[in-house]
């Protein structure tokens, strides 16, 4: 439609240009949830944890996945102690131990100390 | 050899005594709790308990030869690879398939034996598994569940060729000391099958009276004297399941359905106030299905149980009599590779399992079997001295000597509804 010049900067938004350069907008973070660097996997998205699709196993935002629970995880995956489901970690280590494969003394601590998951990763999850 | 006159002054005859330890702790689940677990950890358990036993006896076999895992085989380079056996059949009933083709609840009608000419062996370890091949490793021999030792070389075609194959042999068997003078008898007797319409009662009641010393005369009485334990092998009672529909039985049906374990109750009462008598469970018995079976009930027995010589025992048993060793099941093992394997007698197979160190390796495969965690309790650590099988067809008996100088008296003990027989073991060191 045939416009008139004097209306062209009604339809396009024009720039403020300020003399120099813009200033870029600090994010204020009381403005978002303060989220340490532990939950940066599911940062600001709950679509791979939907709510209606975990059974009895904790979504992983409420797990304390600390260096102790990555050295347990570690344990579980090893396949030179078996199979992890279906037992749970200390019952897998003292079956290693019974059967003479040198588990490292520091899990069986770590199990026995018992503010650790007993269970393996997979558990209530497979 | 001096004999020792039983008769003492008066003329009373004295029953042999023998020393009897139970080593049945390992087939007993007492403190098991059932966690949802799958068989995947009883199948490692096994596995590692061979392997590490077949990684000990390898620089006697083959020292020169690399070992590997299946996952680090390399083509055309010769090693050696331990891992279970896993054998495909073709005709091997698969619950999916029967569901498929025929929604019924009956059971299709089986083949009694499911082996098949395009049957293969696979071996498996935890990195991976290999389909096996070559003139070595018999499918009809062997099942799965066994584990192996296999020396051989990878094809282009990604399959395993065996050129030799190594199990893990009879165990370590403990010296008996030689006696002199006291025979002493052990009675094996399964397959009574109380209740069902080929058991004749007077033939186990004749039975019941000579090992008491009812029957005979002194010499007779004697022989008697001789006997130290009765072993009864499973298959005790026959439960006229026709009555168990699903619905709930009225008082007449309950007495019925009870009757064949009172009628056994008054037999071993009678055994049991004269001698020791350990009784197994089979697999027409009320015990549990899976196994290790579980001790029957003392309930089931109110009056022989009171006695301290009767003794409810699970199946496989394991026990010692004046140091010797004595190891069995009720058959249910036996069976299950006669369906899965050949051989030319049952005593070949009672043979194998003892060579592949293992009494019942087909469980939990083909077998009903408890899912262990830390343990499998079927694992053979010392080689018995007499190893016995209940529920077959006839008696067959073998000596067979292992590479350390091991001997072993195999046992089948037939169904004594059908045939009548017991069997007498004479705890004596054959020279």
């Amino acid at each position: 439609m045939a416009t008139s010049k004097s209306d062209m900067k009604g339809f396009f938004k024009q720039k403020k240009k300020s003399g120099g350069i813009t200033k870029a907008k600090a994010k204020s973070s009381s403005t978002k949830k303060s989220l340490s660097p532990k939950r940066s996997a599911t940062y600001g998205s709950d679509i791979t944890q939907p709510a209606a699709l975990i059974s009895h196993g904790s979504p992983d935002i409420e797990d304390d996945y600390d260096e102790k629970e990555e050295v347990l995880r570690q344990f579980d995956m090893n396949m030179a102690y078996g199979p992890c489901l279906g037992m749970s970690r200390l019952a897998r280590w003292e079956r290693a131990k019974s059967l003479g494969m040198n588990p490292p003394e520091d899990i069986g601590h770590l199990l026995k100390a018992g503010k650790v998951g007993a269970e393996c990763l997979w558990e209530g999850r497979v | 050899m001096e004999t020792e006159d039983s008769s003492s002054e008066n003329g009373l005859l004295h029953r042999k005594q023998a020393l009897y330890s139970s080593l049945d702790s390992c087939f007993v689940i007492q403190k098991e709790m059932y966690r949802g677990q799958q068989y995947s950890q009883i199948y490692f358990a096994r596995l590692h308990l061979m392997r590490t036993l077949l990684y000990s006896l390898l620089p006697n076999w083959k020292p020169h030869i690399q070992v590997c895992t299946v996952i680090g085989l390399e083509e055309g380079k010769e090693c050696i690879i331990v891992g279970t056996l896993y054998k495909h059949m073709k005709l091997k009933p698969s619950i999916l398939e029967e569901y498929s083709k025929e929604r019924s609840a009956t059971p299709l009608v089986r083949p009694h034996n499911f082996m098949h000419p395009d049957d293969h062996l696979i071996l498996e370890d935890e990195s991976g598994r290999i389909k096996v091949c070559g003139d070595v490793l018999l499918p009809s021999v062997y099942v799965t569940g066994v584990v192996v030792a296999l020396h051989g070389k990878e094809t282009g075609t990604g399959d395993f060729w065996v050129e030799d194959v190594m199990e893990g042999g009879l165990p370590h068997q403990i010296e008996r000391p030689i006696k002199s003078g006291e025979d002493k008898y052990v009675i094996f007797v399964s397959g009574l099958d109380i209740g069902s319409s080929t058991s004749n009662p007077l033939k186990f009641q004749l039975l019941v009276d000579h090992i008491t010393g009812h029957l005979g005369d002194k010499k007779e009485q004697s022989i008697a004297a001789k006997i130290v334990r009765v072993i009864i092998a499973g298959n005790s009672v026959e439960i006229p399941r026709g009555l168990l529909n699903g619905q709930n039985l009225g008082s007449k049906d309950q007495f019925t359905l009870f009757e064949p374990i009172k009628e056994l109750d008054i037999q071993l009462t009678q055994i049991a106030a004269g001698i020791p008598v350990d009784i197994m469970p089979g697999p027409n018995d009320p015990a549990n299905f899976s196994l290790p079976q579980q001790p029957l009930h003392r309930c089931l027995f109110p009056s022989s149980s009171a006695y301290n010589t009767f003794r409810s025992c699970p199946n496989p048993h394991l026990f010692q009599l004046d140091d010797v060793s004595l190891l069995g099941t009720s058959g249910q093992n036996i069976d299950d590779l006669e369906k899965y394997s050949d051989a030319n007698d049952k005593l070949e197979f009672l043979e194998r399992t003892l060579r592949w160190r293992h009494v019942a390796p087909t469980a939990p495969n083909t077998l009903g079997c408890y899912p262990f965690t830390d343990r499998d309790p079927f694992f053979v650590e010392t080689c018995p001295h007499v190893y016995f099988v209940g529920n077959q067809e006839k008696y067959e008996t073998r000596l067979i000597k292992g590479a350390e100088g091991q001997i072993v008296r195999l046992i089948c003990i037939p169904r004594f509804s059908e045939t009548g027989v017991a069997v007498v073991v004479i705890l004596w060191m054959q020279l």
